[in-house]
């Protein structure tokens, strides 16, 4: 099996992000290369350009990294770093944040490539809750 | 519409499927969906999860969650392909062991 795909939670909260990251790998699994970068570099609320870099070198294990933004400035963030740090393995995915990193690190547990996980985010937007 | 036998059809026929029907001893909540999720990726089959008149895919987790399927509640998981036997038999024991 190719290397797993990492996943980067960015949220403007940085227990937000943590909190999101004890779900997903009780839902999904604890093996997926994944990191978090919430709040700003001195614990605030709102994004960290250096952390956002961190997070998506920290789970690069060759499979490609999903980049899962919250919202408003994570976006800003997160495409800031990629545009300074181009690599077509990293894709900033336009998802749900809950839903979408649930989806993202189940699908990138059961082996899946960037291109499945990161379809697999996407497409939680359009799964009812019930 | 032609009455002959269709090779297509004919193909689907002969491909194995396999069927049961759990009772959920549990809400299908989000941990089991997850576990349903990755297991069934496991398989090439084609797996159906059907509960209330509504089918999912279960490698979709949300969808699985979507259900809302409750506790005593049946849910019938059917797959048709090679390993239909080996992935229904491995979906209905996670889904019975749901707690």
């Amino acid at each position: 099996m190719s290397a797993s795909v990492g996943i980067v939670l960015v949220s403007h909260s940085a227990e937000l992000a943590a909190g999101l990251r004890l779900l997903v790998e009780q839902i999904g699994s604890d093996t997926v290369p994944l990191a978090t970068a919430g709040g700003t570099d001195d614990g605030r609320i709102g994004t960290s350009y250096d952390l956002v870099l961190n997070a998506i070198r920290s789970v690069d294990r060759g499979g490609g990294v999903v980049v899962l933004p919250d919202l408003g400035s994570s976006v800003l963030t997160a495409r800031t770093v990629l545009e300074d740090h181009p690599h077509p393995d990293v894709l900033i995915v336009d998802a749900p944040f809950v839903e979408g990193a649930v989806a993202a690190v189940v699908t990138a547990a059961s082996g899946a490539d960037l291109k499945t996980v990161a379809d697999a985010a996407k497409e939680a937007r359009h799964v009812h809750k019930f | 519409m032609s009455t002959s036998s269709d090779p297509a059809i004919a193909t689907a026929a002969t491909a194995p499927t396999h069927e049961t029907a759990v009772v959920l001893p549990a809400n299908l909540h989000a941990r089991p969906a997850g576990q349903l999720a990755r297991a069934a990726a496991d398989f090439t089959s084609a797996i159906q999860l059907e509960y209330a008149d509504r089918t999912v895919n279960p490698t979709g987790v949300l969808a699985v969650m979507g259900l809302g399927a409750t506790a005593g509640s049946t849910v019938t998981v059917r797959a048709e392909g090679d390993d239909a036997e080996q992935a229904v038999t491995a979906l209905a024991q996670i889904l019975a062991a749901a707690e």
